[in-house]
């Protein structure tokens, strides 16, 4: 479904990806983990187009996507829940809903998204005519998933999702990620909770200095020595 | 008069928000209008109000135009804020020799038959264009709160604001979404300027006058805050408005601008938010 073929980011001198391969099948769950500045970020954003490649392919359904704009890759279907959740803040959170269904092709499905969205966060219902950012950090992380889900995502991309937040609330927000890859969208998510990515995923893969390390599927790395050694600490 | 600074100020305020453009030819371009307001009204008597009709649409794709050939490859500059100032103040000055060579130096007035009419409210009395020009403003003020909170190309201008990444990341054009902010911006200066010319008189050289205003409009409102410019645009009027009436004409601005200086000491960020 997407791949992305030797892939290569600069930022001035500094080579953040040098020469990233990756896959994405349809309906699977793939975990991308890897140290602080290994350019997990940067690999996101460059799929999402926000930053320009120096060199590579990224291929979505077989067609190249690289060099598109970032609104043109939103309309592709692959939707990113940016690092940090970067909600509109000074809106509320039934418009930053709204926004996630900005363009026309999701603007059309909007009441019956927006049902699915308080089905899966009852929350966000009580707090829709509420500023964004008045909320908790959990609550805003909800509306970070929630936004993305209103996009109609076919890939969703999701940058440390549980960063900061309490082990509960983490463990929601992994829920929520698992019921929405049964519901048959395609996931790529980042994260720093080795174990419990894992544990979910289906496909995982290392990055470490700008390049894939390891990379097989999920249950493999759980038994793989380097992993338990560097990242679950056993 | 305060809705018509407010009026004039807000799309300044809005285009140094969204787009950290200072348009300093903002006002010219109001003025423009004023002067289109004046042609019609001496050429086929057509009400001032209506002009509107024809100078706002022009302005508004003026603007795009220019957006999208001068203002667009400087906002890749580092500095976006001072170079669009330069570019902007050059479009300025074409814009004032463009109005002294069509209308000449004269100063105008715009002469309607209900420029003398008052209507008498009890112990008020209102001059018919000072209620005209009021009653636009705070119409056109409207429209554009109404455009920001209520449509979904105002909304995505106040999302690609706050987040501009996350706003594309949704599918927002920032490029297109910025031309269009700066095509209203411009048109509302348009709106503005007619009222303006209700009130006072007005020369090609009056912008630089006006653009003192907007400034105070966004220092007092905060910038890029539409209710905060329309309220910033109320003090001024009631200021003005008040000394006018106790003071002989040439402490107005002595001291307006004394109360700018003395707000900017005390509350440097200015009396209200910086939001949209
Ligand atoms: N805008 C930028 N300008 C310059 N260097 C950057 C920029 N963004 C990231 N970098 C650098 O690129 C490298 C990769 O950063 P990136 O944010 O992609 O890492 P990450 O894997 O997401 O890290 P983290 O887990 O901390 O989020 C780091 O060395 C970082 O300092
Ligand atoms: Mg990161």
């Amino acid at each position: 479904m997407l791949a992305v073929n030797d892939l290569e980011v600069h930022y001035q001198e500094l080579r953040a990806l040098r020469g990233v391969s990756l896959e994405v099948t349809q309906a699977d769950l793939v975990a991308l983990i890897g140290s602080n500045g290994a350019g997990k970020t940067t690999l996101l954003n460059t799929i999402s187009g926000l930053i320009p490649a120096v060199k590579g392919q990224v291929s979505w359904r077989g067609n190249s996507i690289l060099g598109f704009s970032a609104d043109a890759i939103c309309q592709e279907g692959i939707i990113q829940v940016p690092e940090g959740r970067k909600l509109f803040s000074k809106m509320t959170v039934g418009e930053n809903l709204e926004m996630g269904a900005y363009l026309p092709t999701a603007r059309a499905y909007i009441a019956e998204n927006l049902q699915m969205v308080f089905d899966i966060f009852p929350r966000l219902a009580e707090r829709r005519k509420q500023l964004a950012g008045s909320l908790s950090g959990g609550e805003q992380q909800m509306v970070a998933v929630a936004r993305a889900i209103m996009a109609r995502p076919q890939l969703l991309m999701l940058d440390e999702p549980s960063l900061g937040l309490a082990p509960v609330m983490a463990a929601d927000i992994f829920q929520v990620v698992e019921d929405l890859n049964q519901r048959g969208i395609t996931i790529l998510l980042i994260s720093q909770e080795v174990l419990h990515t894992l544990t979910i995923a289906t496909y995982a893969y290392v990055l470490e200095n700008g390049k894939v390390t390891l990379d097989g599927t999920a249950q493999h790395l759980l038994d793989d020595p380097r992993i338990k050694e560097s990242y679950l600490g056993l | 008069m305060g809705s018509v600074y407010a009026l004039l100020g807000i799309g300044f305020s809005l285009s140094w928000g969204v787009m950290k453009v200072i348009n300093i030819s903002h006002a010219a371009f109001g003025l423009i209008a004023a002067f289109l307001a004046y042609t019609l009204l001496q050429a086929w008597g057509l009400d001032p109000i209506l002009s509107i009709a024809v100078s706002v649409p022009l302005l508004f794709f003026a603007a795009c135009f220019i957006y999208r050939f001068l203002i667009t490859p400087i906002t890749q500059a580092k500095e976006v804020i001072v170079s669009s100032m330069i570019l902007t103040f050059g479009i300025a000055i074409i814009l004032e020799n463009l109005m002294l060579l069509i209308w000449s130096p004269d100063p105008r007035v715009l002469t309607t038959s209900y420029t003398s009419k008052v209507i008498i409210v009890g112990p008020f009395y209102f001059q018919y264009p000072r209620l005209a020009g009021f009653l636009m403003a705070s119409m056109g003020v409207g429209i554009i709160q109404f455009f920001l909170k209520l449509t979904y190309t105002g909304k995505a201008v106040r999302a690609a604001w706050q987040q501009p990444d996350a706003a594309q990341l949704y599918g927002v054009n920032l490029k297109r979404i910025s031309m269009i902010t700066f095509g209203l911006a411009v048109a509302s200066a348009g709106a503005g300027g007619v009222c303006m010319a209700y009130l006072y008189s007005f020369e090609p050289h009056t912008h630089s006058l006006w653009l003192i205003y907007l400034f105070l409009v966004v220092i007092v409102g905060g910038v890029g805050n539409v209710l905060g410019a329309a309220s910033a645009g109320l003090i001024i009027g009631v200021i003005t408005g008040l000394s006018l009436a106790f003071l002989p004409y040439q402490w107005v601005n002595l001291l307006t601008f004394g109360l700018l200086m003395i707000i900017l000491i005390l509350r440097p960020q200015g009396l209200f938010q910086s939001e949209v």
